[in-house]
C-alpha cells in the first residue's frame, strides 16, 4: 500500500518535472525575446529588462533558476504586467475558477450519474431515448457554442441572468452550465453503457439467483462495479473541466485563472503562460492521484496487482 | 415413484426475441425431478439446457420469455408465482451454481460477502451468525483455513477454490434442490472429477436434489441418477443411468454416446462424432430436431416431431423417436 | 399421448429424402462479416444520414467558393452586416418605376434593393439629424426619415406616419448576409469549412499514422519494448491535451501548418493504446503462428494479417478522432489561436459572431449551426460504425 503511494508520487514528480522542462524549453524557442515584439521599446531599455530578469544569463543558468522557484512554489515574475508575479495572478483568480469548475463537476457526477442510471434501468423506453438524445446534443456541440447561444437567450434576450460577472447566484447558472453541458452527456452514456454491462454480467445473475433484493443487486452488484470505469474517467474530467474555463470565463467575462491564461496567450506573456501551464499540469497530477485511490477502494483487484509486483 | 415429484417440468417452451428473429431455445420440454434424485441433462451445446434451467428459476436475459409450459415446484407453479414468492424461493428453496466461476462472482465484494448475504437474505440470523455458518460452509466444501479465507476476493482464488465457494454459495440455505449448471467445465481436466465428486458427496449427506447438466459423460454414470438427453430444445430420452448407457435408445444418444469417451467405450473404441451440426434454433427444422443428423430419418421425421413413448417404466426410460412407434420399420432389433 | 398409436400413413416410414430433408433445413443466409457490417449500418438511420450529411458537406466545402460569385476575403465596408432576410419598404414616384430599399436595423442605413430582395446600392442620407437622431433620404419628390429615437428604428414620411413595410424577401445578393467587414457569410461559412475539415482530416490521419506505428510496435514487440513505450504513453496521458496544443500553438505561432501539426501530435495516445491491444490478443492466435511457420516476414504479417483483423475498433476511433479534431480546432480558433486572418475557420466565424452578438445575433446562427450538425454528423457516424462493428451493443 504504502510503497504503492511512494511509487505513484514519485512517477507524478519525474512527469511534473518533464512537463516543466518541456515547457520551459518550448517558452525559450519561440525566436526574439519577450521584449522584442514591444514596438516602442527603445535598445537599452529592452537590455536593462533582459538584464532585470536575468534573460541574458546561459539558458541552462535560467533553467536552474526556474526549477529553483518552483521548488519554492514561485513561479517567477509576469513579463507584462510590471510588479506582479504569476503566482499573485493564478491566487487572484483561483476562487472564481475553483468555485465554478467545483460547481461543474458537482453537476457533472449529480446529474450525470443519474441520469445513465435512468437510461440504462429504462433500456430502449422512452426515458432511455430521451437522456440518450440529450446526451448527444450535449456531446456534439461545442461548449463555446452553448455558452454563446445561452448568453444571448436567457441573457440578452430573456434577461433572466445577467450577461456576465458572479455577483448573485444567478449569475452562476449559464457559465456552469456551459462548462458542464459536455462532460454531463458524457459521464452519462458512460453510466449508461457501464450500468448495462454490469448488469449484463454473469455475477449479477448470480446475485438475482441467489434471491437478493433488486436494490441491493442495483446498489451493492451493479452500481458499485459500473462506477469504477466512471471513476477513471474523473481525472480527464477536472483536466477538461479546467481547460473549458478557458473560454466561458471568456464569454462570461469571469476573472478566474483562465481568462488571465488566455489574456496571457494574446499578450505573449511567456512566463505567465508556463507559469498557469504548471499549476494546471501540478493540479491535475494531484486529482489523478486522488482518482487513483478512489479507484484503488472501489476495485480491489487492482491492490493485490500491485502487491505482487 | 409414488411421492409426487419436486420439480414438474411440463411443455416448457422459451424463445428469445433477437433484431434477426426469434430463437426457440427450449421448445416443450418435460421432466420430473424427486426430492433426494440427482438428474443429470447432457446433450451438445445449444440444445437449451442452461435456459431449460434459468426458465424454471425465472432468470432469463431480457429479451428471453418463456412462453408455455409450467414449473411445479412442491406443487408451486413457479411461473405463476409473484416476483416477492420467487426472489424467496431463489437461492433459498432452489439453488444456482454456474458454469464460469471466474465470472459468476462478483471481483468487487470478498468472497465471506457474497455467501452472508445470501444468508442474511433469507434467513432471520445475526452477521455473526452468517459468518460463522459461511466458515461451516468453507469446511464442508474443503477450502482450506476457512476462516480466514472469508475476507478474500475471488481473484485470490484458483478456479477450482472458486467453484468450491459458489457451490459454498448455493448450499448457504440449505436448498431443496441444487442447479447446477456445467460446474466444471471451465476448470481444470485434473479438478472437474474432483468437484463433481464433492458434489456427489455433499448430496449423499445433506439429500437435497441436484440438476447436473454437464458434457462429461466419463463421471455422470457415477453422480448421477437420472439422465436426460436434450437436443434442439427438446427433451429427447430420459432413463435411469445405468440403463440409458446400457440401451440407449434414441439415434440421438446412440450418437453421442458413441462420439465421447464414457463408461461404456472406455477400452478405446473408435469415437465416432455425430456429422453435421446442431441446428439453428432461428429457423429449427419442422419435425424432429434431430432429423437432418440421423442416419435412420423417415418421411416422417421431416414434417413430425415425434412423442413421447415409454419405453420402460421400471427404469423411467422414455424416448421421442418415430422408430418406437409399433408400425416403425424395426431397425436392426433395436427398437422396442 | 393420445397420438402414441394414431395410424400413420405407411409412406411415412420411408427413409427420409436426404434433400428433402435439406430443403427444410435452410440456414438464415450467412453473411460475411463485412456485408453484415454494411447492412448494419444500412439500417442505422442516424448514421446514414450523418454520412450523407458528411459527403454533401465536404462537396459544399470544395465546389462551393469556386462557383460563388464573391470570395472570402474581399470587403466592402459600404455593405457590412447585412441580414440574409431583409424587410423592403417601397416608394413610388410619379411616372418612375417604384423604388425598393431595406433598412439594417442595426446600423440605420438605408439600401436599395430589387423588388425580390437583389441588392443593389447603399443609399446616401440627404442630411443626418443626429440631434433628433433621424436620417433624411430624398427619392425624386418624396422625402421619407429614418427615426431611431426610439427603438427598433422606424421608417416614417413626411406627415410622420409610419410606413408600413412592403414584405420581407430573402437576401438574393448574400444569402446569408454579410459579416462586419462586409464580406459574404455563406462562402466565408464554406471556407471555414474547408480549413476546419482539412485541419481536421489532416491531424486525424497524422495521429492515425503515429498511433498504429506506436501501438503496432509495442505490441508487435511486446516485453521490454512494449513496457517502456507504455510506460511513455501513460505519462503523456497524464499531460491535458488542451493545454499541449495551446503551448504548441503559442510556440509555433498561429497559422493553418501550426495548428495541424498541434493537434496531429496530441490524440494518437488511444489509437495506439488501442492498436496494442489488439495486436497483443491477435498476436497468439493460430493464424499467425501458421504465418510465422511458413516463414512469412515480420512486415508481412503486420500489414496482412493484424491489420485487418484489428481494423474495426481503429475505424471506429478514427470517425470519432475526427469531431475531436474539428473541436479543438474551432476552440484555438475561438481563443485566438487557431488559422490567421483573413482565413476562416468556424472557430473564427462563430468568435467574430461573437462580438456583434448584441446587434447582430443572427451572424452566431451559421457558424453555431454548421459546427454543431457536423459533431452530430461525426458523432452519430462513430457510434452507428462501433454499433455496427460490435453486434453485441446491439439490442
Ligand atoms: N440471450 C439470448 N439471446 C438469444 N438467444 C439465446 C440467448 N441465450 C441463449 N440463446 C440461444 O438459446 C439456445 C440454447 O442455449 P443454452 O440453453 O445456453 O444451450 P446449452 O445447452 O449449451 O446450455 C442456443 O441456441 C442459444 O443460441
Ligand atoms: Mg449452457
Amino acid at each position: 500500500m504504502l510503497a504503492y503511494f511512494a511509487k505513484r508520487i514519485g512517477m507524478m514528480v519525474v512527469t511534473l518535472f518533464l512537463i516543466i522542462t518541456l515547457t520551459f524549453f518550448l517558452m525559450h524557442a519561440i525566436p526574439g525575446g519577450p521584449f522584442t515584439s514591444e514596438k516602442m521599446l527603445a535598445p537599452e531599455i529592452e537590455e536593462a529588462l533582459n538584464a532585470k530578469y536575468g534573460l541574458n544569463d546561459p539558458l541552462w543558468v535560467q533553467y536552474l533558476n526556474y526549477l529553483k522557484g518552483i521548488i519554492t512554489l514561485d513561479l517567477g515574475p509576469s513579463f507584462k504586467y510590471p510588479g506582479i508575479r504569476v503566482n499573485d495572478l493564478i491566487l487572484d483568480g483561483l476562487p472564481v475558477t475553483a468555485k465554478t469548475g467545483f460547481l461543474a463537476l458537482l453537476c457533472v457526477a449529480a446529474l450525470g450519474i443519474p441520469l445513465g442510471i435512468l437510461a440504462a434501468l429504462n433500456q430502449n423506453k422512452w426515458q432511455d431515448t430521451a437522456v440518450m438524445m440529450l446526451a448527444t446534443v450535449g456531446v456534439a456541440i461545442p461548449s463555446y457554442v452553448v455558452a454563446t447561444v445561452a448568453l444571448y437567450i436567457f441573457a440578452l434576450q430573456l434577461n433572466l441572468v445577467p450577461t456576465f460577472g458572479l455577483d448573485d447566484w444567478r449569475g452562476y447558472i449559464l457559465p456552469v452550465a456551459a462548462l458542464s453541458g459536455f462532460w454531463l452527456s458524457f459521464i452519462a452514456r458512460l453510466s449508461r453503457s457501464s450500468l448495462l454491462e454490469v448488469l449484463g454480467q454473469d455475477y449479477i445473475v448470480t446475485a438475482k439467483a441467489k434471491g437478493l433484493h433488486p436494490l441491493s443487486i442495483l446498489f451493492k452488484h451493479g452500481l458499485r462495479n459500473a462506477l469504477i470505469p466512471i471513476v477513471t474517467v474523473l481525472g480527464p474530467v477536472v483536466a477538461n473541466l479546467l481547460t473549458g474555463s478557458f473560454v466561458i470565463e471568456q464569454i462570461f467575462a469571469l476573472p478566474g485563472i483562465g481568462r488571465h491564461f488566455v489574456l496571457s496567450i494574446s499578450n505573449r506573456d511567456y512566463t505567465t503562460i508556463m507559469g498557469i501551464t504548471i499549476f494546471y499540469a501540478a493540479f491535475l497530477m494531484v486529482m489523478i492521484l486522488i482518482v487513483d485511490i478512489l479507484y484503488m477502494l472501489l476495485d480491489p483487484r487492482i491492490k493485490l496487482a500491485d502487491r505482487n509486483k | 415413484m409414488t411421492q409426487s415429484p419436486l420439480l414438474k417440468v411440463r411443455d416448457l417452451t422459451t424463445s428469445f426475441f433477437t433484431s434477426r428473429g426469434e430463437v426457440q431455445a427450449v421448445r416443450g420440454v418435460d421432466f420430473d425431478i424427486h426430492a433426494g434424485e440427482v438428474l443429470g441433462i447432457v446433450g451438445e451445446s445449444g440444445s437449451g439446457k442452461s435456459i431449460t434451467c434459468m426458465s424454471v428459476l425465472r432468470l432469463l436475459k431480457n429479451n428471453g420469455r418463456t412462453i408455455k409450459g409450467t414449473a411445479h415446484f412442491e406443487g408451486r407453479d413457479l411461473l405463476e408465482l409473484s416476483e416477492l414468492e420467487m426472489r424467496r424461493l431463489r437461492g433459498n428453496d432452489v439453488a444456482m451454481i454456474f458454469q464460469d466461476p471466474m465470472t459468476s462472482l462478483n471481483p468487487t465484494l470478498t468472497v465471506g460477502e457474497q455467501i452472508i448475504e445470501t444468508i442474511i437474505a433469507h434467513k432471520n440470523i445475526s452477521r455473526s451468525a452468517a459468518r460463522e455458518r459461511v466458515v461451516e460452509l468453507f469446511e464442508l466444501v474443503k477450502i482450506p483455513e476457512a476462516a480466514s479465507r472469508l475476507g478474500a476476493y475471488p481473484h485470490e482464488f484458483s478456479g477450482g477454490m472458486r467453484q468450491r465457494v459458489m457451490i459454498a454459495m448455493a448450499l448457504s440455505c440449505d436448498p431443496k434442490l441444487l442447479i447446477a449448471d456445467e460446474p466444471t467445465t471451465a476448470l481444470d481436466v485434473t479438478i472437474q472429477r474432483q468437484i463433481l465428486l464433492l458434489l456427489k458427496e455433499i448430496q449423499s449427506r445433506l439429500g437435497m436434489a441436484i440438476i447436473l447438466i454437464t458434457h462429461d459423460l466419463g463421471v455422470i454414470a457415477e453422480v448421477t441418477d437420472r439422465i436426460l438427453v436434450m437436443y434442439g430444445g427438446t427433451a429427447m430420452e430420459t432413463a435411469n443411468v445405468h440403463h440409458l448407457f446400457d440401451k440407449p435408445m434414441h439415434p440421438y444418444t446412440q450418437g453421442l454416446l458413441a462420439s465421447v469417451p464414457n463408461v461404456n467405450n472406455i477400452d478405446g473404441e473408435k469415437l465416432k462424432p455425430i456429422p453435421g451440426s446442431p441446428p439453428d434454433m432461428l429457423r429449427p427444422p419442422k419435425g424432429c430436431p434431430f432429423m437432418p443428423r440421423c442416419d435412420k430419418a423417415m418421411e416422417i421425421c421431416v414434417t413430425t416431431g415425434a412423442p413421447e413413448f415409454e419405453i420402460d417404466d421400471a427404469q423411467s426410460h422414455k424416448s421421442r423417436c418415430w422408430l418406437h412407434h409399433p408400425d416403425a420399420p424395426q431397425q436392426k432389433g433395436d427398437a422396442a | 399421448m393420445n397420438n402414441l398409436n394414431q395410424k400413420i400413413d405407411p409412406q411415412q416410414w420411408a427413409p427420409a429424402k436426404v434433400d428433402a430433408g435439406e430443403a427444410e433445413f435452410i440456414a438464415a443466409p450467412s453473411l460475411t462479416f463485412w456485408q453484415d457490417v454494411r447492412s448494419r449500418l444500412w439500417q442505422n438511420r442516424p448514421a446514414m444520414f450523418s454520412l450523407a450529411f458528411i459527403i454533401l458537406l465536404v462537396a459544399a466545402a470544395i465546389f462551393g467558393p469556386m462557383i460563388s460569385r464573391h470570395t472570402y476575403f474581399d470587403q466592402d465596408l459600404k455593405l457590412s452586416n447585412i441580414p440574409p432576410i431583409l424587410q423592403l419598404y417601397e416608394v413610388q414616384n410619379e411616372g418612375q418605376a417604384a423604388t425598393y430599399f431595406f433598412l439594417n436595423s442595426g446600423n440605420f442605413k438605408l439600401y436599395e434593393t430589387t423588388e425580390d430582395g437583389e441588392l443593389k446600392s447603399i443609399l446616401r442620407a440627404k442630411r443626418k439629424d443626429l440631434i433628433n437622431k433621424r436620417h433624411i433620404y430624398e427619392f425624386g419628390e418624396r422625402r421619407i426619415f429614418v427615426d431611431y429615437s426610439t427603438l427598433p428604428a422606424r421608417i416614417v414620411d413626411a406627415d410622420e406616419n409610419a410606413i408600413d413595410a412592403y414584405g420581407t424577401k430573402w437576401n438574393k445578393t448574400y444569402w446569408f448576409g454579410t459579416d462586419s467587414l462586409g464580406r459574404d457569410v455563406l462562402v466565408r461559412q464554406l471556407y471555414g469549412a474547408r480549413i476546419s475539415l482539412t485541419v481536421a482530416f489532416i491531424a486525424t490521419l497524422v495521429n492515425f499514422f503515429i498511433g498504429i506505428f506506436y501501438g503496432g510496435v509495442a505490441g508487435y514487440f511486446g516485453g521490454n519494448v512494449d513496457n517502456i513505450m507504455m510506460r511513455i504513453v501513460e505519462v503523456i496521458a497524464t499531460i491535458p491535451l488542451t493545454l499541449y496544443v495551446i503551448l504548441m500553438m503559442v510556440v509555433l505561432q498561429s497559422g493553418f501548418i501550426s495548428i495541424i501539426v498541434a493537434i496531429g501530435t496530441v490524440f494518437w495516445v488511444d489509437m495506439a493504446r488501442i492498436v496494442r491491444g489488439q495486436m497483443l490478443t491477435l498476436k497468439n492466435q493460430d493464424y499467425v503462428d501458421a504465418a510465422k511457420t511458413m516463414g512469412a516476414s515480420t512486415w508481412h504479417i503486420l500489414t496482412r494479417h493484424l491489420l485487418p483483423n484489428s481494423i474495426g475498433p481503429i475505424l471506429v476511433t478514427l470517425t470519432l478522432l475526427i469531431p475531436s479534431a474539428i473541436f479543438i480546432e474551432s476552440f484555438m480558433s475561438f481563443i485566438g489561436l487557431g488559422v490567421s486572418v483573413p482565413m476562416a475557420s468556424w472557430g473564427t466565424l462563430t468568435s467574430e459572431a461573437v462580438e456583434t452578438l448584441r446587434s447582430y445575433p443572427y451572424q452566431l446562427f451559421f457558424p453555431a449551426a454548421a459546427i454543431s450538425l457536423t459533431m452530430f454528423a461525426f458523432n452519430f457516424l462513430g457510434d452507428g460504425l462501433r454499433d455496427a462493428l460490435d453486434p453485441r451493443l446491439r439490442k
